[in-house]
């Protein structure tokens, strides 16, 4: 695994995009940087941080679009899939590999909580515990722009949906306060769902009575679910989108409050999607 | 050692290998043949692990590349059709990166890569960036990184794609050298190179193997008769009579008169028999010497033609 981080950091420093990622993302820190803390004299550096949480929709998919994708356009994907390296360490070598471009980037801005020093007293436990969150948060948003790069073999394609994944995920909030909360439309979602989870089964598989059971027992479930406890369809779909919602994690942290629960939810959220990641290359093969 | 075992590789509804069967046994070079599309590159992707089989299996050493793959692949240097190579490096951070990858360390690691620099001779673009270096020079470090960790078993596809003649003579010096401590696959759709190179060939068509010998056993196995090419000097009518006498000649046919006062004779003669010692005496008995004798077995191009074209195998 250490042979794959390491070609990947060289290969970020040998081309631009390491540069590029780490000059985007250096200069919204400064920029913001100047205009709430050096403008305004104003100690709360963590604002700076919860800023520019934005910046990321651009900078990841800078970082992540090349990692699998490029291999397999290059057909250098043989090399490492055929080396007796096992398709996890592959996968993890390139998701660490672009996590510690991000967490130099981070250490270096962390010269801007120096300067305030200078100025007068800050409150290091609050920018610490927010660098935390802030790393965190990046590296479940870098763990999806990997998984979609390991989807196509262009870059370019692998950038535009990254940015589209991730713009969706910033909505996600926003989406969710203006669907609909009543019970009806709960259960339609639920259904909807059974249905889709059954209809991957089925892709996966190609076994109609397997899928076949898991939807009549996605359906039975919700009958079940409305006959015990109706309410339980009351905001299900916000719920289950909240799921997704990466960005109100962040708002502990944007306040100053180290939790332990959103630091399990991007670590697990990564998690998911470098498992999902192997699956892809592991698919590949079987095809 | 390789075997190969029923060996089955589906894309949908398309059969791209079709129960395939075959051994190659320590130290042995095998060739692999046949027309673009034909399986070949398949057949490799799957004995190196890049791709998983539909049904079957295959073996290193006695290890199944599905269900070990890690183990498995420690034993097999692979150099496949389009050379896995990283533009950005230069060829020694690149091949640091192979041997890094298969787990080479330590002094063997130095010693191994100045050799197979030497072997391969790239040592002199060693600082270069593997973009800017020609095609030849770019196949050459792909082979370097299928060397790297001296692997018991080599999977070389097309390995002398897009090198000059002088190139193909090396590389085909160096593959020869390499046969006594390696088990070596090797692909090609170039006749000479296989027959060169290989001690047995086997010539896959359509996902099939329809052929499988020797190249010397599969020129003579694949015809119903022996002909030898002859230049005897004397008159053409004799001549012909005293061949037609010797037992076991099925026919002998001129060629007309290329040198004044000889006679061009194909002869075609029962495949059991060798005429040639029969044909001398008698031919010196009439004194009718003999300026020339070649004998005119199919050449691998004929083979190929002949296998890939025909409906039924013959393996």
């Amino acid at each position: 695994m250490l042979a794959i981080i390491k070609k990947e950091l060289l290969t970020y420093f040998k081309s631009m995009t390491g540069y590029i990622f780490m000059a985007c993302l250096l200069f919204f820190v400064g920029l913001f940087f100047v205009l709430s803390n050096l403008m305004m004299a104003s100690p709360q550096y963590i604002d700076v941080l919860s800023n520019i949480t934005f910046v990321f929709l651009l900078v990841v998919p800078i970082l992540t679009m090349r990692l699998i994708a490029e291999e397999a356009r290059q057909k250098t994907d043989q090399l490492l899939l055929t080396s007796p390296l096992s398709l996890v360490k592959i996968v993890l070598g390139k998701y660490f590999g672009a996590v510690l471009v991000f967490l130099l980037t981070l250490i270096i801005s962390f010269i801007y909580p120096i300067i305030l020093t200078t100025m007068g007293s800050i409150n290091w436990g609050e920018i610490i515990g927010g660098y935390i969150g802030f790393f965190l948060f990046g590296c479940a948003l870098i763990a999806v722009g990997l998984f979609i790069s390991s989807t196509t073999e262009s870059q370019v394609i692998a950038a535009v949906v990254t940015f589209s994944a991730l713009l969706l995920l910033w909505f996600i909030d926003a989406i969710i306060n203006s669907l609909p909360t009543d019970r009806t439309s709960g259960m339609i979602f639920a259904a909807i769902l059974a249905a889709a989870i059954a209809f991957i089964f089925y892709m996966a598989t190609r076994n109609w009575y397997v899928s076949g059971g898991i939807l009549l027992a996605g359906v039975l479930a919700i009958a079940a679910g409305y006959i015990i406890k109706p309410s339980f369809y009351s905001g299900f779909i916000a719920r289950v989108l909240n799921w997704f919602s990466l960005l109100s994690r962040y708002d502990d942290f944007a306040m100053g409050i180290f939790s332990i629960s959103p630091i399990i939810y991007y670590i697990s959220f990564a998690g998911v999607f470098n498992f999902l990641t192997i699956r892809m290359l592991e698919k590949k093969r079987w095809s | 050692m390789i075997e190969v075992k029923n060996l089955t590789k589906r894309y949908g509804q398309h059969l791209a290998v079709d129960s395939i069967n075959f051994t190659v046994e320590n130290g042995e070079i095998l060739g692999f043949l046949g027309p673009n599309g034909a399986g070949k590159s398949t057949v490799m992707n799957i004995l190196t692990g890049y791709i998983s089989a539909t049904d079957g299996q295959a073996l290193i050493n006695g290890i199944d590349v599905l269900e070990q793959p890690e183990e498995a692949k420690k034993m097999i240097g692979y150099l496949p059709e389009f050379p896995p190579l990283y533009g950005d490096m230069t060829v020694t951070e690149y091949l640091n990166f192979v041997a890094d990858i298969k787990n080479v360390t330590g002094s063997e690691r130095k010693n191994s890569m100045e050799k197979i620099m030497d072997l391969v001779k790239i040592a002199d673009v060693r600082g270069r960036l593997i973009k800017n270096l020609s095609k030849g020079y770019k196949q050459r470090v792909g082979l370097a990184q299928a060397l790297i960790g001296n692997p018991e078993v080599l999977i070389l596809d097309e390995p002398t794609v897009g090198l000059d003649p002088n190139q193909i003579i090396e590389i085909r010096k160096l593959i020869s050298s390499l046969r006594k401590h390696h088990t070596i696959i090797l692909s090609s759709h170039i006749l000479p190179e296989v027959n060169a190179v290989c001690e047995r060939i086997i010539i896959i068509n359509k996902g099939k193997i329809v052929a499988s010998d020797t190249p010397e056993n599969l020129s003579k196995g694949l015809v119903d008769s022996s002909r030898l090419n002859l230049r005897i000097a004397g008159q053409e009518k004799q001549v012909l009579k005293a061949i037609n006498e010797i037992e076991g000649v099925k026919q002998a046919e001129s060629q007309g008169s290329r040198e004044p006062g000889t006679v061009d004779v194909i002869v075609e003669a029962d495949p059991n028999v060798d005429i040639r010692k029969p044909l001398f005496n008698a031919m010196s008995r009439a004194s009718y010497p003999i300026l020339m004798m070649k004998s005119m077995d199919m050449t691998l191009e004929e083979i190929f033609l002949q296998v890939t074209t025909r409906e039924e195998g013959v393996s």
